[in-house]
């Protein structure tokens, strides 16, 4: 940096943080004789079991989607054109269509009659388990293209190698494709992941209580505002922060070895 | 080795890479194959090779009928060594580990015997010292050197080398040829495609010069090069001799 920008770096940082505090004082200065903690801790056990709820829907998802991930990548390779077209064709439905939507006619239109009854048989939630599977799908169609983003990659002499040397058509994914591959989409999964796991809020509209929708619940009953919504915003940060962290040091650690 | 390729036709959508190609030797230790670009000497070094299939004609290798059938072809490959002009190494293994993966998944020796084959490998072309690095970290006649290491450790059959100095500078080239020719003076069964004609010759004991998906000719250096019999052949050298 120049003198001059770093003169210019200095100025804009000390506007920036001017405008942020100017912003924050007219805010608290409507609210602040508003907001009451205790409010929010009188809902810390419904919001403690929220946030674990999403958290165990998020892994949860995160391992559906690989599963259906390599499903659809396999799909698209397959010698069946049947098959690669079936696959293309859910892909495209699925990237071209909203969550909303499928989370809304998955679960009224498509599983909730088929599963609701044997699930609850088994006494388990039949909204938490077809809200994950919807996710696991929703996340292994994108997650699906993004793998076969990353085989397609590779050239071609590293396939004619692998075959060279006497590897059958598993052994090649598993020792020369793959490694290659996934280092180069990783960035690109750790996005899909953070995604997922916010996204895991919008199970909220088939009633999963989880961390989304037990906030919305309190703070609709005691009229909270910012007590609700900045609790809400850190627990998403405390699961995002780490994937992110994740995958910035792996990036790096890839990068360097190459 | 033996050879026996019978009126072979290979096609890649309308372009025909081999047209009706025959090839009988019956026995040759280091078959060379020269030819223009384009001329089907890689499709030819691929189909022997194992790598491809013909779309008509047959195919025989010593004892070794090529037919398409994906687990045959696998292991006959298994038996022989194969590089690429270039990028033949895996970049994400040390030049170790690309030597010993193949010993130990596909050749099914224990890690302590495959680390001694590839010891052995490396250490017969003075390449022990770079072992542990990434291909990124070596130059490309090191990589090309690894990269016949890795394709000689199990002591193949016949070892294909498909054009393995043309990504390369003069410098290189001399080390990778120097390490080729020694191969061959050991005994090794090689065919290869160059354009190194000088290499061809002292190398041979079978040229065969591939044009248009043909062999024009095939026979010992000495006569090939000293006197063409074709047409196309003689034109084909006298370019490439001329500097």
């Amino acid at each position: 940096m120049t003198r001059r920008q770093q003169i210019a770096n200095i100025l804009v940082a000390v506007a920036m943080a001017a405008g942020f505090a100017w912003l924050c004082v007219t805010i608290f200065g409507r609210i602040g004789n508003r907001t009451n903690w205790a409010k929010a801790w009188e809902y810390r056990e419904s919001l403690w079991a929220g946030w674990k709820l999403t958290l165990v829907l998020s892994l949860a998802s995160l391992l559906g989607s690989v599963v259906f991930g390599m499903l659809f990548l396999l799909g698209q390779r397959s010698p069946l054109p049947v098959i690669r077209k079936t696959c293309r064709g859910f892909l495209e439905f699925v990237r071209d269509t909203p969550l909303l939507v499928h989370l809304l006619f998955g679960y009224f239109v498509i599983f909730a009659p088929l599963l609701s009854r044997p699930l609850a048989g088994w006494g388990l939630e039949d909204k938490i388990i077809i809200g994950g599977l919807l996710l696991s799908l929703f996340g292994g169609a994108y997650l699906g293209e993004i793998l076969r983003g990353g085989v397609d990659s590779i050239p071609k002499t590293q396939w004619d190698s692998a075959r060279a040397v006497g590897f059958n058509p598993v052994q090649v994914y598993r020792y020369v494709i793959f490694p290659q591959a996934l280092r180069r989409v990783l960035p690109a999964i750790a996005g899909l992941f953070v995604s997922l796991i916010k996204d895991s809020s919008l199970l909220s509209v088939i009633g999963v209580s989880e961390y989304f929708y037990n906030t919305k619940n309190f703070i609709s009953r005691s009229y909270a505002g910012l007590e609700g919504y900045l609790p809400l915003a850190i627990g998403y940060l405390i699961l995002t922060l780490p994937v992110a962290w994740l995958s910035h040091w792996l990036e790096k650690r890839f990068r360097d070895e190459t | 080795m033996k050879l026996e390729v019978d009126r072979v036709t290979k096609r890649y959508g309308a372009t025909t890479a081999l047209d009706e190609l025959s090839l009988n030797l019956a026995s040759a230790r280091v078959l060379v194959l020269i030819g223009p670009s384009g001329g089907g000497k890689s499709t030819l070094l691929r189909l022997l090779g194992g790598l491809e299939t013909a779309d008509a004609g047959t195919v025989q290798v010593n004892e070794h009928r090529l037919v398409a059938n994906p687990a045959a072809l696998q292991a006959y490959r298994r038996q022989n060594g194969f590089l690429f002009q270039a990028f033949n190494l895996f970049p994400h293994l040390s030049a170790r580990r690309n030597i010993t993966l193949p010993l130990e998944k596909v050749h099914g020796h224990p890690p302590a015997k495959a680390r001694e084959l590839a010891e052995q490998a490396l250490g017969r072309f003075g390449l022990l010292k770079h072992a542990e690095k990434l291909p990124a970290q070596l130059s490309g006649g090191q990589q090309q050197r690894v990269g016949i290491a890795r394709a000689v450790a199990f002591s193949p059959e016949i070892l294909f080398l498909d054009e393995p100095t043309s990504a390369l500078d003069p410098e290189m080239t001399a080390e990778v040829l120097e390490l080729i020719q020694e191969l061959a003076e050991a005994g090794q069964d090689i065919i290869l495609s160059t354009h190194e004609m000088g290499f061809a010759r002292a190398v041979a004991d079978q040229v065969a010069f591939v044009a248009a998906g043909k062999i024009e000719e095939c026979r010992p250096p000495a006569e090939l090069f000293e006197a063409p019999a074709s047409a196309i052949c003689q034109r084909f050298l006298s370019k490439v001799m001329r500097y």
